[in-house]
């Protein structure tokens, strides 16, 4: 540990913080006066730097160096040519082909510059197949490739369909571009965020509106071993620090399920009578 | 605009028709009490010094003032004017009621007009803060100059912030929302950011010690903030009068500052007297209360005519104050009350009510906290009168400030508590008429401040390795942090990768967390009452402790340490309770060294190890011990940074008969050092404190019962081996892991303090030694050869540099 770390440890000690379990490298040339209290506490397994991992080659093929999209394209029943979204305070009727479901996963939901997509899913309807994509950043420096990949999807016409996006995906990733000195291509887009029906509709009936609840009771969907949304952002750092990908796989599937129900769930609330 | 003089004010109770000018009231005080009366003197008034309205002023602006009265500046707003437009920064120093806002409002508002440029202005306090954005609709409205001003802090509800950040010109704010709110926020400001041109910060004064500290770091994150938007904001910054106005500005924002002191303002002629409660007990040295003299001022002064503001310095004073004047000038139901309170926990609504009140000139006394001190307009005032002493020479001068209207001559009276810093004060009316002695101090590099926002800072932009931050290399911290958890460096950025928010845990008033909640359990509730610092927490939270809040006393019945937390009952006890604390000191480096008189001055840095192993139990008023507790608490630790003095044995022994007595001395000495030197650092309450030991930790010395040394070598009582070197030490030490930047200014004035300490120890009234001077003594001690304080002056002297 050098010897500014040691230092500060001991004064955060001093200053009453209860210092946890400190990571500590290979001791430096010159050993510092604490080091010997300081290696009685080993460094967690998790903490060391990945080396010489396996590509994660679950997360689809490597579209730029450190990010990843997986694809995957199933067939559905036929829509409508357009459908009235009043429902969503949009007066025009939309063309089900404009629409891109959003749903992001976080570093954390804390909010602030601090806080960035480690992965996007996006999906459409493109005539009667559902297509899915999904880009994971496997490094930071990935996040640049990734949000220029999600501005290559996005066009004027575009209408996003999230659940809670317009508080929390939306803003989140325009953070996100405007950290990278880019505008946002999603500013003035329209935007379906369900959550706002559906809460509507059902709040009175069902004990929450949580997208898990909407999807249960609308459209019968059971997950089975689902990585819930709050571990999502331990499973990305576990891959980021010790190489370890098997609950990110996870993370992957849950979005997949996510975006799937969201267009159930729109159309659900379509096919219903005014 | 300005209430008109009062008719002359009939006194009902006694059917006397009574007008004194605060000049006559300053005379017959002076006459009928004038051994109480410890300074008087009069500030001369001044003739105005103006300038015209700059030519580059927009016109809209030009007349909107003019329909506001003012149709020229004062010589130090044109200077102002100057300076901003050359692109400096500026602090303007002048003293209060001196029009300093103009100063930072004709830039700001013609920068708005011409250029579509924002302003962020910060202040210390929300009241203050919808004030200044009150003056500034109105000076809007009088011209329709179509600029849009908001305060933007916890109050401001979610809906209207986002407009507030889309289309605020003016957004009016304070340091902790900024490090809290906006800047880990900043895209969300990106539009203000890119168009912000000036930064006015009120009050600079206020931001020393360890909040100053902090706030320069946050301030460090604006400006690293504002560089990504490719902005270089213009700081104007306002400060009461301090010693050091330029030289504080400058190390805050770490730029260049151009100082504006002199007023133009015309003032009237200010009487100022401080006044010293008489003694009622020569024996132990105890002096009437200050309520007593306050209350007894204030009637006159009413009576008088005169319209009279009240500071108090606890929320309970002010009740207890109010109550009394109340009982003499409301009596009668029907009538208008002409005495009125104001405190923070008022509703706004109260408050703002009770501010047109006072401007429409239809309250004669008001009593206040501190809440009033700053710049709330309340109309014009005749006297004020301090109860207590404020803390600060500065905070003295914004209070006095209050009173005066043009022209006409104002009073403004300091009543002395019996706090040592109190009696200190009254006793120099040179500190309040020449070149105040307080300079106000950060230590912006402290290592613990220093990480906390690097740590913000990092999750507010990513750094790379040869990054900056605040003039130093990021690289070691950066890797702290990526060591904590928080950062992930990737080739040569570190960026957050957590899941937290790191602003939530920095409180910009402590040094880290760890500081305990006070919680009240009086009738079966749970409220949290205070805050108490981790390093007062064992002085002052052991169980039995009586702790004060706000003047109420309540007994701390479990003190959960783990958990940073005490819970306290309210109490009627007779008592006040004092802990038993052992202080070990122990020399690890030292910086720098010089002599000092017969002996040797030195600034370093030291480890502490403190113990709290009991209490006394004392009743009020008499001072008796009436009992003992014990208190089993963990040791602190503490390395941090000092100044102390030493003197060799050969000179001790040629000095002293006995060795008891040079340690007696050293403990009389370091109590009135101690007492100059808070005074000279402007430090807060417990910021620096004071111990006598050995420099290499062999022993220490404490006062016992009667005020004389007792010295321990471990924990216990044992004494010192006589034939061991005897070198007592005299330490002043930051209070806070790390210091605080408290001993290098000291280090630095080292000659002037024991000087200072001397001349507080021979001018003292009292006889053998006091409180406010070396330190409680016993009467008995009379049988003594030497008295404490003849022992504090006899060390004192050879420390200094005759």
């Amino acid at each position: 540990m050098t010897d500014l770390a040691a230092r500060l440890r001991r004064l955060r000690g001093q200053a009453g913080i209860a210092v946890g379990a400190a990571a500590t490298m290979a001791p430096a040339p010159r050993v510092p006066v604490d080091l010997a209290r300081l290696l009685a506490v080993r460094r967690p397994a998790s903490m060391r730097q990945r080396s010489g991992t396996l590509a994660p080659t679950g997360l689809g093929r490597e579209l730029a160096p450190g990010l990843w999209l997986a694809e995957e394209t199933t067939d559905w029943p036929p829509l409508p040519s357009c459908f009235d979204a009043s429902f969503a305070k949009l007066s025009e009727p939309i063309d089900p082909e404009d629409l891109l479901f959003l749903d992001t996963e976080t570093t954390g939901l804390a909010g602030g510059t601090g806080t960035r997509a480690f992965m996007i899913g996006v999906a459409r309807w493109k005539g009667r197949q559902f297509v899915l994509s999904q880009l994971t950043i496997t490094t930071l420096a990935g996040e640049a490739a990734m949000l220029e990949q999600l501005r290559a999807w996005v066009g004027p016409a575009t209408v996003l369909g999230t659940y809670n996006g317009k508080s929390y995906d939306a803003p989140l990733l325009t953070t996100r571009f405007r950290l990278a000195q880019q505008a946002s291509p999603l500013q003035g887009l329209r935007h379906i965020d369900l959550l706002h029906p559906v809460r509507r509709r059902w709040r009175a009936q069902w004990p929450n509106c949580k997208l898990a609840t909407a999807e249960r009771q609308l459209l019968g969907v059971v997950r089975e071993d689902d990585l819930p949304g709050a571990q999502a952002p331990a499973a990305w750092l576990r891959f980021l620090r010790a190489g370890d990908p098997v609950d990110l796989y996870r993370v992957l599937k849950h979005n997949a399920q996510d975006l799937r129900s969201l267009a159930g769930v729109l159309n659900h609330i379509i096919a219903l009578p005014p | 605009m300005r209430a008109p003089l009062p008719a002359t004010i009939a006194d009902e109770d006694d059917g006397r028709l009574l007008q004194l000018s605060g000049a006559e009231l300053a005379g017959r005080l002076v006459q009928r009490y004038g051994e109480r009366v410890t300074g008087h003197f009069v500030m001369e008034g001044r003739e105005g010094r103006y300038v015209p309205l700059p030519d580059d002023l927009p016109a809209p602006v030009a007349a909107a003032l003019r329909t506001r009265g003012v149709a020229r500046l004062y010589e130090h707003q044109g200077q102002a004017w100057a300076a901003t437009a050359r692109g400096e920064h500026i602090v303007v120093a002048t003293p209060t009621a001196s029009g300093k806002s103009l100063c930072f409002t004709l830039p700001v508002l013609t920068s708005v007009m011409t250029a579509g440029k924002k302003a962020l202005y910060l202040f210390p306090t929300k009241a203050l803060a919808q004030d200044q954005v009150a003056e500034l609709l109105e000076l809007n409205a009088a011209g329709e100059l179509g600029v849009r001003a908001f305060t933007f802090d916890g109050d401001t509800p979610g809906d209207a912030r986002q407009a507030i950040r889309l289309h605020g010109d003016v957004v009016v704010s304070n340091p902790d929302m900024l490090h809290q709110a906006i800047l880990p926020h900043h895209t969300k400001w990106a539009q203000f950011f890119e168009n912000l041109r000036y930064v006015v910060i009120d009050e600079v004064h206020a931001y020393r010690g360890v909040f100053g500290s902090h706030v320069a770091n946050v301030l460090r994150r604006l400006r690293r903030v504002c560089a990504f938007y490719g902005v270089t904001p213009q700081f104007i910054l306002c400060s009461a009068t301090i010693g050091n106005p330029a030289e504080h500005a400058r190390a805050l924002i770490e730029q260049p500052v151009t100082p504006i002191l002199e007023s133009g303002a015309p003032t009237g002629p200010k009487h100022v007297l401080l006044w010293n409660p008489p003694v009622v007990n020569a024996d132990l040295g105890l002096r009437a209360s200050a309520r007593s003299q306050t209350n007894r001022i204030a009637r006159t002064a009413i009576r008088a005519g005169l319209k009279t503001l009240v500071f108090a310095q606890s929320r309970l004073m002010v009740e207890v104050l109010t109550k009394y004047l109340k009982d003499v000038f409301d009596h009668d139901p029907r009538k208008r009350p002409r005495i009125r309170a104001y405190r923070g926990g008022y509703l706004p609504t109260e408050r703002r009510q009770a501010e047109r009140d006072m401007r429409a000139g239809q309250v004669d006394g008001i009593v206040s906290t501190s809440a009033l001190e700053l710049g709330v307009d309340i109309g014009a005032l005749d006297v004020t009168i301090l109860n207590g002493y404020p803390g600060s020479v500065a905070a003295t001068w914004q209070r006095f400030g209050r009173a005066g209207r043009r022209q006409q001559p104002s009073l403004g009276i300091l009543v002395a508590s019996s706090e040592p810093l109190d009696q200190y004060l009254v006793r120099h009316p040179e500190y309040f008429q020449d070149a105040s002695p307080e300079q106000a101090r950060i230590a912006q590099d402290q290592p613990l401040i220093l990480l906390d926002h690097i740590r913000c800072a990092a999750f507010e932009l990513p750094f790379r390795a040869g990054d900056a931050f605040g003039g130093q290399l990021v690289e070691p911290w950066l890797e702290v942090l990526a060591e904590e958890g928080v950062l992930h460096r990737e080739g040569e950025r570190f960026e957050w990768i957590a899941d937290s928010y790191p602003a939530n845990a920095v409180s910009l008033r402590s040094v880290a967390e760890g500081n305990f909640v006070v919680v009240d359990r009086t009738g079966g509730r749970q409220a949290i009452i205070a805050e108490v610092d981790y390093s007062a927490a064992p002085l002052t939270l052991y169980e039995g402790a009586i702790h004060m809040v706000q003047s109420v006393p309540y007994q701390v019945e479990r003190l959960d340490w783990t958990g940073r937390k005490a819970y306290v009952t309210r109490t009627e006890a007779d008592y006040y309770t004092d802990a038993i604390d052992y202080t070990k000191l122990k020399v690890l480096d030292g910086f720098d060294a010089s002599h000092a008189g017969r002996g040797e001055c030195h600034h370093g840095e030291v480890h502490v190890v403190r113990r709290v192993a009991g209490y006394k139990k004392i009743r009020y008023y008499t001072h008796e011990n009436i009992g003992y507790g014990n208190v089993s608490l963990p040791d602190s630790e503490l390395h941090t940074t000092a100044v102390w003095w030493a003197l060799a044995q050969r000179t001790l022994d040629e000095a002293f008969e006995r060795r008891q007595d040079a340690l007696d001395g050293f403990l009389a000495a370091a109590t009135a050092l101690h007492t100059v030197a808070t005074v000279a650092v402007m430090a807060e309450g417990r910021d620096l404190q004071k111990a006598v030991g050995s420099g290499d930790g062999a022993w220490f010395a404490t006062p016992d019962s009667s005020g004389h040394a007792r010295v321990h070598t471990g924990w216990g009582d044992e004494g010192v081996d006589p034939h061991a070197p005897f070198i007592p030490t005299l330490y002043l030490y930051d209070a806070f892991p790390g210091g605080v930047g408290l001993s290098a200014p000291l280090f630095d004035r080292r000659a002037e303090l024991v000087d200072r300490a001397r001349q507080l120890i021979g001018q003292c009234d009292c006889r053998l030694g006091c409180p406010a001077c070396v330190g409680p003594v016993l009467a008995s001690d009379e049988t003594a050869a030497r008295s404490m304080k003849e022992l504090g002056t006899a060390v004192l002297d050879l420390l200094a540099d005759l």
